[in-house]
């Protein structure tokens, strides 16, 4: 049986962009599987692991916020980097005043969940000795330790984890929330990594609860 | 969920039975046709026949469901039975006889792709004969020559003589189109990935078509789903594959939102600066659909409609409409406003019914403070937002209240402390609280008080409210009330002068007003009407303790309560001056 973990994760606002509404971003009513991958990942991540999303339990209600920020349009070019590189002098900045883009956002304010996930050993070491990385987790996630700050979705959105040793005395998932909510992200494919491609799964929740391990993922 | 919910929409309404409201389904499009070719089945030009019918100063033409048009830039694309003079005629409007000559080429090259789809229709052959001899000179000897010659370009399209359906609606011709429309089975494509609405594969949609109607956006439309500026894409994807969505889940999500936006649409209001579209899950709920903007707004036509369609709310969750498995069929609420060339989402609902139905019902009991006759018994949610604005000017309304009190009604929150901080402002600044501004005051007290449970604001004068703020606004409106009628006709009132100090820092002003008011009671007439305002003051100051220095937000609102709760009850009892003598003075 491989190890589960679950973590309680907790932050004041909190944005899972839909590819969709991605310009001026919308969230997804909850965390989405790949974003919940990234909390884990952000305390204890090696090449020879992977993080399996279990379960996602919602546990405040969904509420919103519409925020308008400024942010820039364009990117750096590659071709002028390389350039640069090439001849050893160029101009690669990029100026906020001149690119500026004001984008609105709707966010997701207050949230908190309880996020199950199973480590699976992939090459290496990992395959005979599991327990070293399992305790690697556990030490790191009951000390608050990581290696960059877990964060709700975007990077601005910094979350408060906890590690959770016995579900007991847990408050209860959020049982008004059930129901179908669309195709949600599930997470990238990098199989072809010169193309990545979106995975998306049926977001069903009973209950509060999103079980990930019964969902039918389409790539 | 929202480009899901609006497909849905759209996958309701294209079964719709009746056929006026029905959506146009995949590869059709709805649109304004001007002149009608009425065609032999020989393909000789019988008549022109005019469609437009005077509608105010204008004349506006009929509308048809013809295969959807490409989207025009400066390059030549027709469109498919149906398009401009230019392009069906060869009429040379520009003087570029070049580029006439190649629109017509690509008109009957589309005719001529299409033929092979619908073999030997009778519709389709007429057009390619009467194209195929001169049609332009054909065109310019029928009288009616001189309205379309008039329009300068306008749109063209054909029927047999005898039809009530274009040669583009004929079953044969529509199956064809239909056909073409219908992207071949996908699969084996490497381009194939999850479409995001439907969970099918398919290749993705590049272009999104544009979204009309909506408020400060350009007029041509403007997109939800676009990846404009390099910074938006993710991964090295171009455009649509960004986000992909099927060419015809794009078109259906697209349709519906059109649709919904339309000018003669009953599904949309204004909320602020966002466009705000509704629409019910289930067909069944279309009443609700019908009466939600008549819920807000005070439709021009029928302003007895918007009583009408709450007191019917109020029944309708009286009578137990929303219990059990009906009330969870989901009402949708979509907010956009424009920015920078892309609509973004302002605020989006997706609730059950029974919960839209509660959360309105507990906005309109928020709302009921006591009034004059005269005044609406349900404020309407624009005049309640030109209330708090400068000069009651809809301009002036901050931008994003409208959609964050849109926002606080559906999801039962709290109103915005923006609404407050401005009704309380407007109060002070014009030292009136009227109806509405004492509406707005009320329900943000209350719907605090509800989310902290506390003593929650009365509709009318609450006698026995503790509250130093409410008591030091009814004392203020009494001291008004005396010094009225000792000199009436006065030009300038205490509250006047003294509103805004009194409501922010009464312990500065009050030692003047009560020092006046003596003079004021001294001055009266009317001995007995003075010794029951005297004992009034005594009765609300009994039950102050202490001045306060200054008070807060939340308490300046409840001094305008006091004050205007106060003042209603002077005015409701000076009608009935009978009654007046007697209970004034009361317990």
């Amino acid at each position: 049986m491989r190890p589960e973990f679950c973590l309680d994760v907790r932050g004041d606002y909190a944005c899972f962009t839909r590819p969709e509404m991605k310009v001026e971003r919308v969230s997804y009513d909850f965390i989405t599987p790949s974003a919940a991958r990234s909390v884990f990942e952000s305390i204890l991540w090696k090449p020879e692991i992977r993080w399996r999303m279990e379960r996602i339990e919602v546990l405040s209600p969904v509420r919103w916020i519409s925020v308008r920020r400024n942010e820039v349009g364009a990117v750096v070019s590659a071709r002028n980097v390389a350039g640069a590189m090439q001849s050893g002098k160029g101009q690669l900045g990029l100026y906020v005043e001149k690119e500026r883009q004001q984008r609105a956002g709707l966010f997701l304010r207050d949230v908190a969940y309880r996020l199950y996930a199973r480590m699976e050993p992939v090459k290496g070491e990992a395959m005979g000795n599991l327990a070293k990385y399992t305790e690697m987790f556990q030490r790191r996630a009951s000390k608050g330790q990581c290696v960059n700050q877990p964060y709700l979705g975007c990077r601005e959105f910094d979350a408060r984890v906890r590690l959770v040793a016995s579900p007991d005395g847990e408050p209860e998932p959020l049982t008004s929330l059930d129901g179908d909510f669309g195709w949600m992200l599930y997470d990238m494919d990098f199989t072809r990594p010169a193309d990545p491609r979106p995975m998306f799964f049926r977001a069903q929740l009973t209950r509060g609860v999103l079980d990930l391990t019964q969902a039918e993922v389409r790539s | 969920m929202i480009l899901q919910a609006l497909h849905a929409y759209y996958e309701r309404k294209v079964r719709d039975p009746d056929p006026v409201r029905r959506l146009p389904a995949a590869g059709l499009e709805d649109k304004e046709i001007p002149f009608i070719l009425e065609l032999s089945t020989d393909g000789r030009l019988l008549d022109i026949s005019d469609t437009r019918e005077p509608q105010g100063k204008k004349k506006v033409a009929r509308r048809y469901l013809v295969p959807q048009g490409v989207k025009k830039t400066s390059g030549v694309a027709a469109n498919l039975l149906w398009d401009t003079a230019e392009y069906v005629l060869g009429l040379d409007t520009k003087g570029k006889p070049e580029r006439v000559a190649e629109q017509m080429a690509a008109f009957r090259q589309r005719l001529d792709a299409l033929a092979p789809h619908a073999e030997g229709d009778a519709g389709l052959e007429a057009v390619r004969r009467f194209l195929a001899a001169d049609p332009l000179a054909a065109a310019q000897a029928k009288p009616a020559w001189a309205a379309v010659a008039e329009e300068g370009n306008p749109n063209l399209s054909f029927r047999l003589q005898g039809e009530n359906d274009l040669v583009c609606q004929r079953p044969a011709v529509f199956a064809a189109i239909q056909a073409a429309a219908t992207p071949a089975a996908a699969g084996h494509d490497p381009a194939t990935v999850t479409c995001l609405i439907t969970g099918q594969p398919t290749p993705p949609e590049r272009l999104h078509s544009a979204i009309k109607g909506v408020w400060g956006a350009q007029t041509s439309g403007a997109n939800i789903v676009s990846f404009n500026l390099d910074a938006f894409r993710s991964f090295g994807k171009e455009q649509g594959a960004n986000a992909p969505v099927s060419p015809a889940a794009a078109f259906a999500y697209t349709t519906a939102l059109n649709h919904l936006l339309g000018k003669q649409s009953a599904q949309r209001m204004q909320v602020g600066d966002a466009s705000t579209v509704f629409w019910a899950q289930r067909e069944e709920d279309k009443d609700v659909e019908d009466g939600f903007a008549a819920l807000f707004d005070e439709l021009p036509d029928d302003p007895d409609a918007h009583t009408a369609q709450v007191s019917a709310l109020f029944n309708a969750v009286r009578s137990g409409r929303f219990d059990g498995a009906a009330g969870n069929n989901r009402f949708y609420v979509l907010g956009l406003a424009p920015n920078a060339a892309r609509i973004a989402i302002r605020f989006w609902h997706a609730d059950p019914l029974r919960d839209v139905a509660r959360h309105i019902q507990a906005w309109f009991q928020d709302l009921e403070v006591v009034r004059s006759p005269q005044d609406p018994p349900y404020p309407t949610l624009f005049n309640l937002l030109r209330a708090v604005a400068l000069q009651r000017k809809a301009d002036n309304i901050p931008p994003t209240l409208g959609g964050d009190v849109m926002r606080a009604i559906l999801s039962g929150g709290p109103y915005p402390a923006l609404w407050l901080n401005a009704a309380v402002q407007r109060c002070r600044a014009e030292q009136q609280v009227g109806y509405l501004r004492a509406a707005v005051i009320k329900a943000c007290l209350t719907r605090s008080y509800r989310l902290s449970p506390q003593e929650a604001p009365r509709a009318m004068l609450d006698k026995d409210n503790p509250n130093a703020a409410y008591r030091l606004g009814r004392l203020f409106s009494v001291l008004e009330k005396i010094q009225e009628e000792a000199n009436p006709g006065l030009n300038t009132t205490i509250r006047e002068r003294y509103y805004g100090a009194a409501s922010s820092t009464p312990l500065a002003v009050f030692t003047t007003l009560l020092r006046l008011h003596n003079h004021h009671l001294a001055k009266m007439q009317n001995r007995g009407r003075a010794v029951n305002l005297e004992k009034l003051v005594a009765e609300i100051t009994s039950g102050i303790t202490d001045f306060p220095g200054h008070l807060n937000l939340p308490d300046q609102g409840r001094f305008a309560l006091g004050y205007y709760h106060q003042r209603q009850d002077l005015f409701t009892k000076a009608e009935a001056p009978a009654t007046a003598e007697t209970t004034t003075t009361g317990d």
